[in-house]
């Protein structure tokens, strides 16, 4: 199935920078990146959507955040999972396993 | 946790929104670069790798102003904003931000000022225990009750907690330096514990005090308290002088206690009253009686109740007991001035409405010449929802505003309105500011911001953005609905205007006509003064008719007093006392069924000195003493009633029931009617008998019975004679107590002051109207000029004369004017039907007022109209298109 391009929900949106920051601290780009790897390239997060989302889910108490260096020496900012980021990642992934089967469940028949 | 971490965040971007800023700029040019390494390691040059970078992140400020949504405290930084930009628009505008708060604040003034009077005097419960239960048993919801029926009442019923009675006293107060005469109730001992109002000092009345040995004790007000005993905070257990008697301080009132509220409403003292010795009087009706509805019976169980017994009682005792009625205390306390406080509130409401209108168009007006500003936000991506809170801010700024100096001015109104209420209003002395008034202030001011500013920001903020730069700051052509609300608006202004314009009108034809009532004797220039007796020297039997002959012959010595009499009740000012009275010669009337007369007692001269003209016969003289043969003047409505078509001189009457012994007085003379007790109530049957010649009043011991009225008539400056005559009244014994110090003409304008108060307040709400309303006008029809400036230059470049012109802006003005007009009279005759009960001597529907009126709003809108239009027909058609 070739990639096509998919509109972000927004729910998937967080549950996919959950999922990439799940594996270390990142920075924004970093996590875009991630994000196309994981999905093979079914999702191109531009920072139109990943920026906003980034600063909501810091103020929800998710993610929390701080300057480092990145690889090429370039002063970045670096998003981590909080306790409450992970225990969000499991939730939403469960909920998020339950449609996926509903849903090809419903579409086999 | 997350509540926690939301509010640092808040915290955060509202009080380091740099900082916050700051790192989001950091954040979003640290990725850019490193999306251009990517790119330049793939092979890119360093130019374009950044050029197809920034065009990837699609638009940095459009990403920060993404950001900046999602923060939290997003909108309280938007209105803040708002607030500002707002602010700095109507700083921009002084002009337009003037004429809005004035208006603005005049409706809210007026709106404040009398819902704050509405309030204390309407909504606000008694300040008794259990207000809601309180009730007043009285005869026709009025009149006092006898005492042997009160007892059979209080005895009879279960539908009360408790039930007391009060009658009104006026003793004097003596001993100390001057006497003086003060209004009293005396009461059953369970009255003050019914109405659960404590004591500041000392205790109220025991249950067996009022019996005969006990009774001299007394309660004070805190008022006379501070008064005549400089607020002694020993005063309890000491002794003061009633009418020469001594009676002990038992207590004393907190300075909130009024009572009663609905009459004696000045009493400052109260004692105990024992009615065991008029178990069986069902005679003569002196008491109010108050009861507290047990918990749990309604309004209509209790007048079942009371209904039931009262009949049992007419018929074991035939002609008493007739028309009792339970009344709830508070409708007998503000029942008489609901209506007109009501109408003076829907008035204020109206000017309110007028106010709001009239900013809603000034609003619209200036919407339309910030078209280019909207335009410009909505390019920049705000959206309708963003605009119109935006100019929704700013109109509520506008309320808030005129909410600030509409409290000002209602605090000024408030005061006025105290100072110039009339006595009639009660409870007078709770009116003020206080919190739930500025709480509604609030409301008020904030609702009208959004009432006045939602229609034209909706208006406003639909508009095509392409045609708004074509035509830029031209005068364009005018939206058809804009134009259509904006007409809408005048009309309904003026339409409001006209119904308080009417009401106005209404009152002052209310106002004429009872100024144009014959009080049926001459004030000018008459001096009228209480002279008490009681507890005084000249109290004694045998001393009274003698000292008030003296005193008259004394005051009359005094150089420019032309007459002097007494009475017992000053007309209009004073008691109505109703006497039975039987006729010689004709037949016994049925039980119940007796006439009955307004009982005076008078002074030799004393309608020579009132200048109430005698319509037969003669004024009582020196001597129509005792001894001599028993006189009696009669008003013409009691000689018409008794013998119509007659001439009565020569007749008899007597005050009592007719037995082989009773006492039959002559008619001496007919006087014209004079006013009573209310100024435009008909005139009743009326008796005046002399004093001299009346033993009550010569020798009991009643206080009701130990005063008369002093009445004199000097020169227009009457009322300087009252130091003079104070002291040649003094000059025979100081003991006497001289109170009630007035004119007849003050007397005559208290009586009238009810209808002056509603008049005043009614004509300057509508003169407010009707200058708003000229201002409304005037506004939309200059407005309407200037949107037209092109068309009319075209006009007269055509050929049109300055005649059309004028023809054609007067005519579009007047149209509207006219609809209005027609709108306020339908209004009106609805409307005005609520205050009827305010008129006297005029229709609801006067067509004369409504005519009157409406010609004159027309005669303004048409003024208001014409400056306007003749400005039109300056138009120079060249400079007009030049300017296009």
């Amino acid at each position: 199935m070739p990639p096509t391009k998919t509109n972000l929900l927004q729910g998937t949106l967080d549950l996919l920078i959950l999922k990439a920051l799940s594996l270390g601290e990142m920075h924004g780009l970093g996590i875009a990146r991630r994000v196309g790897q994981i999905t093979k390239g079914a999702f191109d997060v531009k920072p139109g959507s990943l920026f906003p989302a980034l600063h909501r889910m810091e103020e929800e108490g998710w993610l929390s955040s701080s300057w480092g260096e990145s690889s090429n020496n370039r002063r970045a900012k670096y998003y981590r999972l909080t306790a409450a980021g992970k225990k969000q990642l499991k939730t939403e992934a469960t909920h998020w396993g339950r449609i996926a089967v509903a849903m090809s469940l419903a579409l086999k028949t | 946790m997350a509540l926690h971490r939301r509010l640092a965040a808040l915290w955060r971007n509202l009080l380091h929104r740099q900082g916050a800023e700051r790192e989001l700029d950091a954040e979003l040019e640290s990725y850019v670069a490193m999306l251009a390494e990517e790119r330049e390691r793939a092979g890119m040059s360093a130019g374009d790798a950044r050029r197809s970078a920034l065009i990837e992140a699609g638009g940095l400020e459009q990403v920060k102003e993404d950001v900046r949504d999602v923060r939290a405290g997003v909108l309280i930084d938007t209105i803040a904003q708002d607030i500002r930009y707002g602010a700095r628009m109507l700083v921009k505008s002084p002009g337009f931000t003037i004429a809005a708060v004035i208006a603005l604040a005049l409706g809210i003034g007026a709106t404040t000022a009398i819902l704050s009077v509405v309030d204390a005097v309407l909504l606000r419960p008694l300040p008794y225990e259990h207000p809601d239960r309180l009730v007043v048993i009285l005869h026709h919801g009025t009149d006092p009750v006898a005492p042997a029926n009160f007892l059979d009442w209080r005895e009879q019923s279960k539908s009360f907690a408790a039930m007391s009675a009060a009658e009104y006293w006026t003793p004097n107060l003596t001993g100390a330096d001057k006497s003086e005469k003060l209004w009293a109730l005396k009461l059953t001992t369970d009255m003050l514990p019914m109405l659960g109002v404590h004591p500041l000092m000392g205790r109220v009345f025991a249950a067996d005090e009022g019996e005969p040995g006990r009774d001299h004790e007394v309660v004070l007000g805190y008022g006379l308290w501070q008064r005549r005993f400089a607020g002694n905070a020993k005063i309890v257990g000491t002794e003061v002088t009633l009418n020469g008697e001594a009676y002990t301080v038992v207590g004393v009132m907190p300075g909130t206690f009024r009572f009663a509220p609905f009459w004696a409403t000045k009493s400052e003292l109260w004692v105990p009253m024992s009615l065991a010795s008029q178990s069986t009087q069902r005679g003569g009706n002196s008491l109010r009686i108050f009861a507290q509805l047990a918990a749990g019976v309604s309004l209509a169980q209790a007048r079942a109740d009371i209904a039931a017994i009262t009949a049992r009682l007419r018929q074991e005792y035939p002609g008493t007991n007739g028309d009792v009625r339970v009344v709830p205390l508070k409708d007998r306390v503000v029942g008489d001035v609901r209506p007109a406080l009501l109408v003076l509130l829907g008035a204020v409401a109206f000017v309110l409405l007028i106010a709001c209108a009239n900013v809603a168009h000034m609003l619209l007006a200036r919407a339309a010449a910030r078209q280019r500003e909207i335009a410009v936000r909505t390019a920049l991506g705000a959206s309708r929802s963003r605009i119109v809170r935006q100019l929704l801010t700013e109109s509520v700024l506008l309320g808030a505003l005129g909410g600030v100096v509409g409290l000002a001015l209602a605090a000024l109104g408030i005061r006025v309105l105290v100072a110039l209420g009339p006595s009639s209003l009660p409870r007078v002395e709770t009116i003020g500011l206080d919190g739930r008034v500025l709480l509604f202030t609030l409301a008020v001011s904030l609702l009208t911001g959004v009432g006045f500013g939602l229609v034209p920001a909706m208006q406003a903020s639909v508009l095509n953005l392409s045609e708004s730069f074509k035509e830029g700051g031209r005068a364009g052509s005018e939206g058809v609905r804009r134009n259509r609300l904006r007409s809408m608006l005048m009309a309904s202004e003026l339409a409001l205007a006209l119904v308080l314009l009417i009401g106005a009108g209404l009152m002052i034809r209310t106002f004429v006509a009872l100024q144009q009532i014959d009080p049926g004797f001459d004030p000018r220039g008459v001096l009228s003064m209480t002279v008490g007796v009681a507890g005084s020297a000249e109290s004694a039997p045998g001393r009274r008719g003698p000292f008030y002959q003296q005193m008259l012959e004394r005051v009359r010595a005094l150089a420019g007093v032309r007459s002097a009499s007494a009475i017992n009740h000053l007309p209009l000012a004073g008691d109505t006392w109703g006497w039975a009275y039987w006729i010689e010669g004709q037949p016994l009337p049925k039980p119940g069924e007796t006439p009955t007369a307004v009982y005076r007692v008078v002074m030799p001269g004393y309608f020579k000195t009132m200048g109430i003209p005698l319509q037969r016969g003669r004024d009582v003289h020196e001597s129509d003493a005792m001894g001599a043969p028993r006189v009696i003047v009669i008003n013409e409505q009691l000689a018409q009633r008794a013998w119509p078509g007659q001439n009565p001189i020569g007749h008899r009457i007597s005050l009592q029931k007719p037995t082989s012994d009773s006492v039959w007085m002559t008619v001496v003379g007919v006087s014209k009617n004079a006013r009573q007790e209310d100024w435009a109530a008909p005139a009743q049957a009326e008796v005046y008998l002399p004093v001299l010649q009346n033993r009550s009043y010569l020798e009991d011991d009643g206080a009701h019975v130990a005063y008369m009225t002093l009445v004199l008539r000097a020169g227009d400056d009457a009322a300087a004679f009252a130091p003079r005559v104070r002291e040649a009244i003094w000059s025979i014994d100081r003991g006497v107590a001289v109170s009630e110090v007035q004119t007849m003409r003050q007397v005559v304008a208290d009586a009238t002051a009810g209808p002056w108060f509603y008049l005043l307040l009614l004509v300057v709400f509508a003169s407010v109207a009707l200058v708003l309303a000229a201002v409304g006008i005037y506004g939309v029809m200059s407005y309407a000029v200037t949107r037209r400036t092109h068309e009319i230059g075209i006009r007269l470049a055509l050929g049109a004369k300055p005649s059309d012109v004028l023809r054609l802006v007067v005519g579009q003005g007047m149209g509207v004017a006219l609809a209005g007009a027609g709108a306020g009279i339908i209004g009106a005759l609805v409307l005005t039907r609520l205050m009827s009960g305010l008129l006297y001597g005029v229709r609801a529907s006067d067509p004369v007022t409504f005519a009157g009126v409406t010609a004159l709003l027309c005669a303004v809108a048409f003024a208001a109209t014409l400056i306007p239009a003749r400005r039109a027909t300056r138009i120079d058609p060249i400079q007009a298109m030049k300017n296009e």
